[in-house]
């Protein structure tokens, strides 16, 4: 590929409380149009590796590049480099006091100058483009008006995937994206995100359970801050698949034996349960799973 | 001079954040100011006083610049500093005087005010109603006037500056402790006195416990309102460091006058690094409701016996104190005759018509709300504009801790080096002291907001005043202002102070009839003072409950 990678680790190491690392000479490189899972149980490091890769963390040791570009030590240069990475978050972030559109318009707060900054706060800015990102996202250009606040919990994440298609950046992270919210919702977000990872942009998208990896490329798995194995999707399928993704969640597993037994039958419904802190079981109606836990 | 500040704080809730009703665009006007600009709006008030270059009378710049400088080289002459640490010991043996007055009066009067108390154990309603009322007096008069007041009386004795400072402390906290009481769960009073437990053991049991910690951070604060309003007092001439302060401001010995400047600024910042640490240990809420909600609203806890003993160690300290300072309550009983008072002619109608009513209101109300614009839009703006330098946020911070403790009048005289007499120099002079109050506060609602949105935009390469502005701004827009609205209530009663220099206002009239004997007039100008208050602390509480409306 002709374009430079768009996020690469080298040997790159967080340090964390008490002697034990976050992260640990993870190395890692996304090409621009793939779509990477990144898996693994509560507590891998997957949200540190997300914070390091959009730079509002800095590594211990080792190197982050972006479009092979260390992180600029000037504040301009290294916001622009910044622009170019969005996040989803956990949590959203979104602006709750703020209409949709003026949510919207905050993806583009990078680019604007402090007159548009205001005047966004005023008056609707740029409505032709934020109702297309909001169809894009399927949600009514109607909302537009509407505050955040009054939104629903699907509704609210759909805004806020629009907002980071309003920011336009090249590298998409998320964060557990898909974490308590019910599945036919999981799986339509999910979709959505896949759709707009095609390049020049890519993916990475960070998830506890190992049953939405159909649609990416590639997956890492992260246990205790460490890479334990990079492949493509499709090598995950078939036994050996299975296997090395138990081997993933060993341990986290037997935690939750004593309940698991009781919940076999809800935990088909899969991706609607669990908190993102609390383990969950790794299961469900078509899972990778399936099979071996019989 | 908080002075007469932070009455009904701690009634004041945060609002929920879902349910924030500014839709932005969308709906009804066009141009609808979203939140976060909604705290900037007051800012707007700078631009006139742009103007304030042309009010400039030429000389005294480089006098102006004699002052910034002695800041470095503040004089440490044995006798210059053992001047300054004696009306500094004055000064804060005074507010601790005042403020501990001011504590028993506003419980007791508390007590007697609360609603649930009478209906719960008198089943009557009125005489709370009746002795809320009353106390709105006293509260709308601000303590300097009460302080000259009672100069005039009983002359010049060191209790005057106590009494002065516990009358309208006392009816604020009166209020605050009555409001609490009936916020609380009045069950487990009711199911005491069912038991038929006497009343003041029911009480102590059933109310003591989960009001100490509201009362307690209370009162803290007020400590912190008592130490300004004593050195405001001092610079009225009763005595203490403000004297000295003014008086070096004076005769222009500026090395001398830093020397008093740093040990007060130290002093008050010892005093509110402490009250900030007792209310972490003690968890108790935040100032104001501003902060995070419900933290620390869980009673007594453990630290219970040690906060009881601490304010049982506040008694011997204070008779101490009084007895140091030369505190005698009796001298309020010996009333000198006042001049004319009683002779014919005292009251005379004409007299009093003839003052011009109409342009002392005029200003008095134009001066408080242009205090109170710049009062709350100048920290916003102050903290954004800093908000990529660490450095420059810090000298921010320093500037309102310095103008937090420098009495409204001393900043008035030092404009007047510059500036001319009227209304925009009182402005400044008042407005920029609230405007350390209020940024201090600014600043703690934001340490307390979560930095979760700012982050997450700084993360897509948002410049950090940007961030600051979309990220922490629309969480703490409402509060602050609904804050802001109840300081301009403040505002109003302290508009006196800087009548001195104002040449404006009720304020100055009030001080020229005072110096002139002329009774009447004081009178009438003070009661019609109490009946703005009155009539401004109404209008502000319901700008602050359509601030803090839930949707």
């Amino acid at each position: 590929m002709a374009a430079a990678a768009l996020l690469e680790l080298r040997q790159l190491s967080v340090a964390g409380r008490g002697g034990v690392p976050r992260l640990e000479g993870v190395n890692l490189v996304i090409e621009p149009g793939e779509r990477v899972a990144l898996l693994g149980p509560s507590g891998a490091g997957k949200s540190t590796l997300l914070t390091v890769a959009n730079g509002l963390l800095a590594p211990s040791s080792g190197t982050v590049l972006w479009q092979g570009e260390a992180p600029a030590r000037s504040r301009r240069a290294r916001r622009r480099q910044q622009a170019r990475i969005g996040t989803l978050w956990q949590d959203l972030r979104l602006i709750e006091e703020l209409s949709v559109q003026q949510n919207l318009n905050a993806g583009r707060l990078a680019a604007w100058g402090w007159p548009r900054a205001l005047l966004n706060l005023l008056l609707p800015l740029d409505t032709a483009a934020n109702a297309a990102v909001l169809a894009r996202v399927d949600l009514a250009a109607e909302l537009l008006g509407q505050p955040v606040a009054a939104l629903s919990g699907g509704q609210r994440q759909r805004v806020a995937i629009a907002r980071l298609l309003r920011q336009d950046p090249t590298l998409l992270l998320a964060d557990e994206p898909l974490a308590s919210l019910d599945p036919r919702l999981a799986a339509s977000l999910l979709a959505l995100l896949l759709a707009e990872a095609t390049p020049p942009r890519a993916l990475l998208l960070s998830l506890h359970r190992p049953d939405l990896l159909a649609g990416f490329d590639r997956v890492i798995g992260l246990r205790a801050g460490r890479l334990v194995f990079d492949a493509a999707a499709a090598d995950l399928q078939g036994p050996a698949g299975v296997a090395r993704l138990q081997e993933l969640y060993r341990g986290e597993d037997r935690k939750t034996d004593g309940q698991a037994d009781g919940q076999t039958d809800g935990a088909r419904d899969g991706a609607g349960d669990g908190e993102p802190g609390e383990p969950a079981r790794p299961a469900g109606a078509g899972s990778l799973w399936a099979a071996p836990d019989r | 001079m908080t002075g007469v500040g932070g009455g009904e704080i701690p009634a004041l809730e945060t609002p929920a954040l879902e349910g924030a009703p500014n839709g932005g665009a969308g709906r009804g006007f066009l141009l609808r100011p979203a939140a976060p600009l909604l705290v900037l709006l007051p800012s707007l008030v700078l631009l006139p006083l742009l103007a304030v270059p042309f009010l400039a009378h030429g000389g005294g710049l480089d006098l102006l610049g004699q002052f910034a400088l002695a800041a470095f080289t503040p004089s440490l002459d044995p006798l210059v500093l053992r001047s300054a640490l004696t009306g500094l010991a004055t000064t804060v043996g005074m507010a601790l005087l005042g403020w501990s007055a001011s504590l028993v009066l506003g419980l007791l009067l508390g007590l007697a005010s609360s609603r649930t108390l009478w209906r719960s154990c008198w089943g009557q309603l009125w005489p709370a109603e009746l002795i809320r009322r009353l106390l709105a007096i006293p509260r709308s008069i601000h303590e300097l006037l009460w302080g000259l007041l009672l100069l005039q009386l009983v002359g010049l004795q060191p209790v005057v500056a106590v009494v002065a400072i516990a009358i309208p402390f006392g009816a604020l906290v009166a209020r605050v402790v009555a409001d609490l009481l009936d916020g609380l769960d009045t069950g487990r009073l009711e199911a005491l006195r069912l038991a038929s437990v006497p009343a003041p053991a029911a009480l102590l049991t059933a109310l003591g416990p989960p009001l100490l910690p509201g009362l307690l951070s209370y009162s803290g604060y007020r400590l912190e309102c008592a130490l300004r309003s004593a050195t405001l007092l001092g610079v009225f001439g009763l005595g203490g460091l403000g004297t000295d302060l003014k008086l070096t401001l004076q005769s222009l010995e500026f090395h001398e006058l830093w020397t008093g400047l740093w040990l007060l600024l130290a002093v008050m910042l010892a005093l509110e690094t402490g009250l900030g640490w007792l209310r972490r240990r003690w968890l108790m809420p935040r100032r104001l409701g501003l902060g995070r909600a419900g933290r620390g609203r869980a009673g007594v806890g453990a630290r219970g016996r040690e906060m009881v003993l601490s304010l049982a160690a506040l008694l011997p300290l204070t008779i101490g104190v009084g007895w140091a300072l030369g505190v005698d309550p009796r001298a309020l009983l010996a009333w000198q005759p006042l001049q004319g008072v009683g002779g014919s002619g005292w009251l005379d109608g004409e007299r009093l018509l003839a003052l011009p009513w109409p342009a002392l209101i005029g200003s008095t109300l134009a001066l408080t709300l242009l205090a109170a614009a710049l009062a709350v839009g100048l920290p916003p703006l102050q903290l954004l504009l800093s908000a990529p330098w660490p450095a420059a946020r810090r000298l921010v911070r320093m500037s309102w801790a310095l103008a937090r403790l420098w009495p409204p009048p001393l900043t008035a005289l030092l404009l007047l080096l510059v500036l001319q007499p009227g209304l925009i120099t009182a402005a400044l002079a008042l407005g920029l002291h609230n405007a350390g109050i209020l940024g201090r506060l600014l600043a703690e609602a934001l340490a307390d907001a979560t930095p979760a949105v700012e982050q997450a935009l700084a993360s897509g390469g948002v410049r950090p005043r940007l961030a600051l502005l979309y990220g922490r701004y629309p969480a703490i827009a409402r509060p602050y202002l609904a804050y802001g609205a109840y300081r301009a209530d403040v505002l109003l009663r302290e508009t006196v102070v800087v009548g001195l220099v104002g040449a404006t206002g009720l304020g100055s009239q009030l001080l020229e009839s005072l110096s002139s004997f002329a009774w009447d007039q004081l009178l009438a100008l003070v009661a019609v003072y109490a009946l703005l208050t009155l009539l401004g602390e109404e209008l502000s509480d319901r700008v602050r409950r359509r601030l803090l409306q839930r949707v």
